[in-house]
């Protein structure tokens, strides 16, 4: 089953080279509703595994893709295809709007 | 019609989780939707004092996480989905979600409320880039710069504390000259140096390229206007009642609150509310339990009436 995999500011570049659509969310351990919105994502990495990956990136411990990102607010998920960042969710969301998001970007 | 339930809850705050607990102890088949993450609004809060029972703080996210397992021990079903549609079928309650429809005998509607926005230029565009909804969320990214909070009840206060341990300096700008929040939060917000208060003052805009650079404010007494320099501003003005969906079936007042009675039945047979959505709540989480608890008791009545 495809977990979810921890990324940083020394990984994070090298994990998204491929051509897989990638699911960033960036979190921290004072979010609760990014806790709560962990077993969605487990979820989706496992229903889509091979296809999409999910990275989860602490904010605290990884500033700096935070700041390319310019994220500011949290839970933010960022949806990244070659290299590109196709579309964003700002704020807690079910998987189902996850899913519609990964038919939308395609 | 995929699913027959016999209730069918709207929303996973502390209102739709406690009457999920009680409709799964009268052993009704029970279905509890939540669009968002189970728990509710509350869970954005880091800290809760005030909830009987507990004499030290408790952190929201666990005391709802506790209500979820309480309502999936007596088998309540939980699903993380969007309400997009409700329509009343002779003696059927069909609920439209992703991809499917769900029917019940009864539905308790909990669905809560959303953050109030201003609707001021600037506050849409920057939305996640220094404008906030929820301090404990978004406290990391302002360590040691300046930030304001926008209110003057309970969640305002509670986030100015919150933001005070990581930000340098923390400005309340509410529009009254007093705060309508608890006296024990308007006593350590006076007490702490970090914390700064505009009084009687509206924001006006939300200046700032890529990211906050600023507010604009008016003084609503002297009519004076001031533009202030800081990196993050956190809205905690009130919300709005989630009650769209209710609309072709209750009652709602000028602001879309329904107006029920202890019962907390409606016109619509078989159409229960319980929390947030209800006029004259105080947003507390020991009165959305009540509610929660009364809902449902209501709604086992109406169900034992069909048996």
């Amino acid at each position: 089953m495809a977990e979810i995999i921890s990324a940083n500011d020394v990984n994070f570049e090298s994990l998204i080279k491929n051509n897989r659509m990638t699911i960033v969310d960036f979190w921290a351990p004072t979010c609760m509703p990014c806790r709560l919105m962990e077993p969605g994502l487990e979820k989706i990495a496992a229903s889509h595994q091979g296809n999409v990956q999910v990275l989860k990136v602490n904010v605290n411990e990884s500033p700096k893709t935070s700041s390319r990102f310019l994220v500011r607010t949290l839970p933010t998920l960022l949806f990244i295809k070659d290299g590109q960042v196709k579309t964003q969710i700002i704020g807690a969301v079910n998987p189902n709007q996850i899913e519609k998001t990964l038919i939308e970007v395609g | 019609m995929e699913t027959e339930w016999d209730v069918i809850i709207i929303g996973g705050g502390p209102a739709g989780l406690s009457a999920a607990i009680y409709c799964g102890r009268a052993l009704r088949k029970t279905l509890l939707l939540e669009k968002k993450v189970f728990g509710g609004q509350i869970v954005n809060a880091d800290i809760i004092e005030n909830y009987p029972g507990f004499a030290e703080p408790i952190v929201p996210a666990d005391l709802m996480e506790q209500m979820v397992k309480q309502a999936e021990r007596y088998g309540v079903v939980l699903e993380n989905d969007e309400v997009s549609g409700l329509r009343q079928v002779k003696e059927s309650w069909q609920i439209e979600v992703y991809q499917k429809m769900v029917a019940a005998k009864a539905v308790i509607y909990a669905a809560g409320s959303v953050h109030r926005f201003l609707g001021v230029s600037g506050e849409k565009e920057l939305l996640g880039r220094g404008v906030s909804v929820c301090a404990t969320c978004d406290a990391p990214f302002f360590l040691q710069r300046k930030v304001a909070v926008l209110g003057g009840g309970d969640t305002a206060l509670s986030e100015a504390l919150h933001l005070a341990k990581f930000a340098s300096e923390v400005v309340i700008v509410h529009r009254r000259d007093r705060f309508r929040a608890e006296k024990i939060l308007q006593d350590r917000v006076f007490k702490n140096d970090k914390i700064k208060i505009i009084w009687d003052s509206e924001v006006r805009s939300f200046k700032g390229d890529q990211k906050l650079s600023g507010i604009e404010l008016k003084n609503k007494k002297t009519g004076a206007n001031e533009t202030i320099g800081l990196d993050g501003a956190f809205l905690a003005i009130g919300t709005i009642p989630n009650t769209e969906l209710l609309k072709d079936f209750v009652r709602l007042d000028d602001n879309g609150y329904v107006i029920t009675d202890i019962s907390l039945g409606t016109e619509a047979k078989g159409l229960f509310v319980a929390g947030e959505v209800i006029k004259g709540n105080r947003r507390q989480v020991a009165i959305s339990v009540g509610m929660g608890v009364q809902a449902a008791l209501s709604c086992e009545e109406f169900l034992a009436s069909l048996d």
